[in-house]
């Protein structure tokens, strides 16, 4: 139950930056999920907050009380790895007993502690099984329990759901969050899947190569991304970028033209920027059969789902966008359509630094 | 029809052959010293015909009698003890060092590590036979003046002299195993609040298992056939220098040391058939889902 604050963290590998300059505060109770791709350096953040790596510079505070110096063991964190790191030589409750036994709790203590944690995990029956005799969700329950009976401060969880098999996956995660709310812990999550993030955390740190992009809720790194790459990343698909030169209250794009967005105007005025990206989630605009006011096209290609269908639309060859459309609707290849954004979910970003619009003084 | 990958390649009898073909002289070799040590006489030159069956040759043995007739007697079962001591501790002391040294190059980055890898591998090159006067020297300098201490001495000695030969090899093995394990099963237990001594031997040990296994075995069987380091420095008889020096004595009879000799090899024999299932025997079904 304590506030982490991360202070111009860096660490490097050698010649190798793996987190640059990282500042980050993440509250009491709250759940943050650290999303990125492989390689971005989430999991690296992850185990210097929990004391396995050390900060090539920068502090690290839980609460008021300075941590970077202070081996792991002294910072009462749980860790749930990828691979759980279940020790396969010891019996489920040898397994979660251990943190315990290494503090010198008495036995009784212990018996108690286990049984209380596998209870609130549904794992009371597997407690006498060795951990390769059980299947993946009841081996990442067990890595979770072992993380909790030492009732850390702060859970730390590095992608403990992607050895699971989809269908799992959704199950546990709806679990994981009320868990993490019933006991009120400080959770940390490193993720790659970006539909995992959206769905528990509290608030997202977006991070790409050692840098946080963006901090915020899954509402703000959503529907206003400060990078190209953030819209890029979140969402399934993924938000819709086409190419736009500005002209007179216009953004023209290949062959259409769409009135520059209400709450872009001022701002590209007082930028006096040209050439931007328009970026759209595929869920925020429509099809319309024929040509007409919007983002003219044909359609390239539409993949029915069930409850709707993605349509792919080519703008101009090479240029694609995504766009949800109802599931009766019926398209033909190389049909002409007409693509309508909604104009207020509309984000420009710069040409040039794919940096939004709105954020570019920063 | 088989499936793809379970089906023998079509070659498949031409490598068994080969394979029957190229241990053979040591099959045909090993069968005549089995075959002999329960005849009357020796069984040479593939021919069987000399062949008598007797349990003589085992009795004698086990009674220490070095020939059929006469008085001499050596007990056997002291040899057979005293060649237990010297492979047990070699053992011991081979797992013991390496289990530990392979851990460190495994996972402490200290100073000097990949030189000293690389020293163990010239190390390991050296033969015995090429060390033995400078080991000698040190074995006569460090040598007790007490005469009581001298047997169990040399006993000490010829361990640790052995063991430093098996040592190189037996630590490139085990930080083979050990880099086999995942970082996250140390840092997990780091984080639990173990200390790094603890982790070696609470979490790592016990993974590596199999691999501590092959080590061990591997120096048993070392200490077990030496006989150079053993005739050196040894006061008291191995089998293996048991059977050298009565293997041109006159009064041998040969049909008793084949019996010697089998004997010797039966650890070997035994360990070699059982060990392969013992060391394919991993926990790797606890590792990942």
């Amino acid at each position: 139950m304590v506030k982490i604050i991360l202070k111009e963290i860096t660490k490097k590998f050698g010649d190798f930056t793996a987190l640059d300059n990282i500042n980050l505060e993440i509250d009491d109770r709250e759940f943050m999920a650290l999303l990125g791709p492989s390689g971005s350096g989430k999991s690296t953040l992850l185990y210097t907050i929990a004391g396995i790596y050390k900060p090539t510079s920068g502090r690290i505070y839980f609460d008021d009380r300075d941590v970077t110096e202070i081996p792991p063991k002294d910072r009462n964190v749980g860790l749930v790895f990828q691979n759980w790191a279940l020790y396969p030589h010891m019996k489920v409750f040898d397994n979660i007993a251990f943190p315990l036994e290494l503090r010198k709790v008495p036995k009784q203590e212990i018996e108690k502690k286990v049984r209380e944690v596998a209870k609130m995990l549904h794992i009371e029956n597997l407690l006498d099984r060795y951990p390769w005799q059980l299947s993946g969700g009841q081996q990442q329950r067990v890595a979770i329990a072992r993380a909790l009976v030492k009732e850390p401060d702060v859970l730390l969880l590095d992608e403990p759901l992607s050895n699971l098999d989809a269908l799992l996956r959704i199950e546990v995660r709806a679990e994981l969050k009320r868990l993490q709310k019933e006991l009120g812990i400080t959770a940390v999550y490193v993720t790659h899947d970006q539909a995992e993030a959206l769905a528990m955390a509290d608030r997202i740190a977006v991070i790409r190569e050692g840098k946080i992009l963006q901090v915020g809720t899954p509402d703000d790194v959503y529907y206003k991304p400060k990078y190209k790459f953030v819209g890029g990343f979140l969402g399934n698909p993924p938000m819709n970028f086409v190419e736009a030169e500005v002209e007179n209250g216009y953004l023209r794009v290949y062959e259409s033209r769409i009135p520059v967005p209400a709450q872009y105007k001022g701002l590209i005025e007082k930028l006096d920027i040209k050439e931007v990206l328009l970026g759209f989630r595929p869920h925020d605009a429509e099809v319309v059969k024929g040509i007409s006011e919007g983002l003219v096209g044909e359609v390239y290609s539409f993949e029915p789902l069930g409850r709707e269908q993605i349509v792919t639309v080519s703008v101009n060859s090479g240029a694609f966008v995504k766009v949800f459309a109802p599931e009766g609707e019926h398209f033909t290849f190389g049909e002409k359509v007409t693509v309508k954004i909604r104009e207020d979910r509309i984000v420009l970003f710069d040409k040039k630094t794919e940096k939004a619009l709105e954020f570019l003084g920063e | 029809m088989k499936d793809v990958e379970t089906r023998p390649s079509r070659y498949e009898w031409v490598i068994i052959l080969a394979i029957l073909l190229a241990s053979l002289p040591l099959i045909l070799g090993f069968s005549l010293l089995v075959l002999s040590s329960f005849s009357k006489e020796m069984v040479t030159n593939l021919d069987l015909s000399s062949f008598r069956f007797t349990l003589e040759n085992w009795i004698n043995v086990f009674q220490g009698k070095l020939a059929t007739t006469g008085g001499i007697r050596t007990n056997i079962l002291k040899v057979t003890f005293n060649t237990l001591i010297v492979a047990l501790g070699v053992a011991g002391v081979v797992t013991f060092i390496s289990a530990l040294a392979g851990y460190s190059l495994s996972r402490i980055d200290f100073r000097g590590r990949k030189h000293m890898m690389v020293l163990l591998l010239i190390l390991h090159a050296f033969p015995g036979v090429a060390l033995i006067v400078g080991v000698y020297l040190l074995y006569r300098l460090t040598f007790p003046q007490s005469p009581d201490i001298i047997r169990l001495y040399s006993f000490f000695y010829v361990i640790l002299a052995r063991a430093a030969l098996e040592i190189p090899m037996s630590v490139w093995l085990m930080k083979g195993f050990f880099d086999t394990i995942p970082w996250e099963f140390e840092w997990s237990g780091i984080i639990d609040g173990a200390s790094r001594i603890k982790v070696w031997w609470k979490i790592m040990l016990p993974l590596i298992k199999p691999g501590i296994l092959a080590v061990a075995l591997f120096a048993f069987l070392a200490g077990w056939q030496d006989i150079i380091y053993v005739r050196t420095f040894l006061i008291d008889q191995t089998l293996a220098t048991f059977i050298e020096a009565n293997i041109e004595a006159e009064y041998s009879h040969m049909p008793l040391i084949a019996a010697a000799g089998t004997l010797y090899l039966l650890p070997t024999i035994i360990f070699f058939l059982t060990a392969q299932q013992i060391l394919l025997q991993g926990y790797s079904g606890g590792i990942k889902g």
